[in-house]
């Protein structure tokens, strides 16, 4: 055990994302994707000390205590384990805890697995009403509110206050559709207009179907260690380029919009996000994360709510999250390309999945292992930002390649 | 297929999600997947705990808030504790109108979608109180009157509700 050591990102793994997974139960998909990550991590699973699992919802997965049944799945029996749930920040919270584990010496490797089985296999209602209860259940889901009108509100207000227009918001859907194209594990990869986003049916307004990223089944694997575990453990580790988690930050707001402070957040603002970023910039040394990072994948709950994010993560000011994303900024090709996988838009949504596949994604960009189509020529540095709640609850955290 | 199992829904040959085919497919002989039909109720004896007195007041179409007596902010929804110093508060009756925040039409509720059945919600901060609050606006024909800084007034229902959330919604003030 050796406390304090610099943290690594030795492999990443990923099922298929889709609108329903019926070929397999969610610990199939769960071994499919800690298999994945480990044989990319290129370590004897024998040998790793310790397992996180990572979802929100074992009610919609048929399943309690998921932690103890993938434990014996993946024939990890006796060596210990924990589960991490944060709503649709958990894979963020899965990362952050995989880093306390490691950097405190309890262990020094952890694979870490997470996924939610909220597609096809359950109705869409029933996923909405369970989710609404981890927003305030007695004033405002009794009072008919659920999480989509939740996310509506607040862009209501980012519009109100900046004019951020539906062209801007529809501008992130089609980037992020047509980011998923080069993913086979993605489940919507689409070549869309703006015009299509506009189009497509509303939902609550001002988002319509197109500016929303759909709930999926799919599972995700990290194996994180320490250097001198890696050095000795993973064949990887002599062959392939090495990526550190450098920075890990946290930050929570208040459950309901209208009680968080004004003018900031307000509705319109994720301070969370903030809190998160700037906790996560000062571990990595990051000063200009526009210019210091090479490649983020941000969470895309709702093409608006990648918008909002942009302002929080620092990467523009405020208001102008917007006209940046018409010139391109966030493209590939553009100076900080972003949700390169797909996003949560492209790729899909299984809440304890998808923020261990935004580092998956950050892991391969910085490896260079990307399609061509999507790879960001010499990426060095990466972020990832997950939330849940309305963030309520956020993680951003920071990958860095070092040869 | 028999229908000796009740809860069948039905048995689907899989596709392999990655495309492979025949003995290429490590999962070739596990492709038969069967569907049940389940179904998983509950029910609760759900207390509204110490904030009780707020939804109680509503069957007798009063509001009310909390006041925090440290800092003096007050709280809607209420909150038995203040939010912000966690001093006990003390309820307080506050009027029926205040300010919209922010609204959106929703094609969507917690049970229908695609627009069976719309929906306006909208934060406002009644008067008097510090937070806004998160309720139906109806009988609105135009959503476009829903400026935020319009006045809204709550109604009350006369009709038995589910919830003591169904008790009020907003309008437009006259
Ligand atoms: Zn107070």
């Amino acid at each position: 055990m050796s406390a304090g050591e610099d943290i690594v990102v030795l492999g990443g793994g990923l099922t298929r994302f889709a609108r329903e997974r019926s070929d397999g139960t969610p610990i199939d998909w769960m071994v499919e994707a800690a298999l994945d990550g480990i044989r990319d991590a290129g370590v004897d699973p024998a040998e790793i000390e310790h397992s996180l699992v990572a979802y929100e919802s074992e009610i919609l997965a048929r399943q309690l205590s998921m932690g103890q049944v993938i434990q014996d799945a993946l024939a990890f029996c006796p060596r210990p384990s924990i589960r991490v749930e944060a709503g649709g920040g958990t894979g963020g919270a899965a990362i952050r805890t995989a880093y306390a584990y490691v950097k405190s010496g309890l262990c020094d490797s952890i694979l870490v697995v997470g996924c939610d089985a909220v597609g096809r296999g359950v109705t869409s209602a029933t996923v909405r009403e369970v989710y609404a209860l981890s927003g305030d259940v007695d004033f405002e889901m009794a009072a008919g509110g659920f999480f989509m009108a939740y996310y509506a509100l607040m862009m209501q207000e980012h519009i109100r206050l900046y004019g951020t227009t539906e062209e801007q918001m529809a501008h992130v859907s089609v980037k992020n559709h047509r980011n998923a194209q080069s993913n086979p594990m993605a489940c919507m990869p689409m070549a869309i207009t703006i015009d299509d986003v506009l189009n497509s049916p509303p939902v609550v307004a001002p988002y319509k179907r197109l500016d929303c990223a759909v709930l999926a089944d799919g599972a995700s694997s990290l194996v994180i260690a320490t250097e001198s575990w890696a050095r000795q453990h993973a064949s990887s580790w002599r062959d392939r380029p090495r990526v550190y988690l450098t920075g890990v930050g946290c930050g929570t707001d208040r459950v309901r919009l209208g009680d968080r402070p004004k003018p900031y957040p307000g509705l319109a603002h994720f301070r969370a996000k903030k809190e998160a970023a700037q906790m996560a910039y000062r571990m990595a040394g990051i000063e200009n994360p526009r210019q210091d990072l090479d490649v983020a994948e941000v969470a895309d709950t709702y093409t608006g709510a990648e918008l909002q994010a942009y302002e929080d993560l620092g990467f523009c000011d405020y208001g102008q999250s917007g006209p940046l994303t018409e010139r391109g900024v966030f493209d590939l090709g553009g100076e900080l390309p972003t949700n390169t996988s797909g996003g949560l838009i492209g790729q899909g949504a299984p809440p304890g999945a998808m923020g261990l596949a935004q580092a998956v994604e950050v892991l391969k960009q910085l490896r260079g292992e990307c399609p061509k189509e999507r790879q960001v020529e010499g990426a060095r540095r990466g972020l990832t930002d997950i939330h849940g709640g309305t963030a309520s609850f956020s993680v951003v955290s920071i990958l860095e390649r070092r040869d | 297929m028999t229908d000796l199992v009740k809860h069948k829904l039905d048995v689907i040959e899989n596709a392999d999600p990655f495309g492979r085919s025949g003995i290429d497919d490590p999962w070739h002989a596990f492709r038969n997947v069967e569907r049940l039909d389940m179904e998983l109720h509950f029910q609760f004896k759900h207390s509204l705990g110490k904030v009780s007195p707020f939804f109680l007041a509503l069957e007798e179409k009063r509001l009310l808030a909390t006041r925090c007596p440290e800092c003096g902010k007050v709280w809607m929804p209420p909150r038995v504790h203040c939010g912000d110093d966690l001093a006990i508060t003390d309820w307080v009756e506050v009027a029926g109108t205040g300010i919209l925040e922010a609204s959106s039409l929703s094609a969507y509720t917690l049970t229908t979608g695609g627009g069976k059945d719309t929906l306006i919600l909208g934060y406002v901060t009644l008067e008097g109180t510090d937070t806004a609050m998160l309720q139906q606006i109806r009988n609105c024909q135009d959503p476009g009157k829903l400026v935020p800084g319009t006045v809204m007034t709550v109604k009350w229902a006369t009709e038995p509700v589910d919830h003591p959330m169904q008790l009020f919604w907003f309008e437009l003030a006259d």
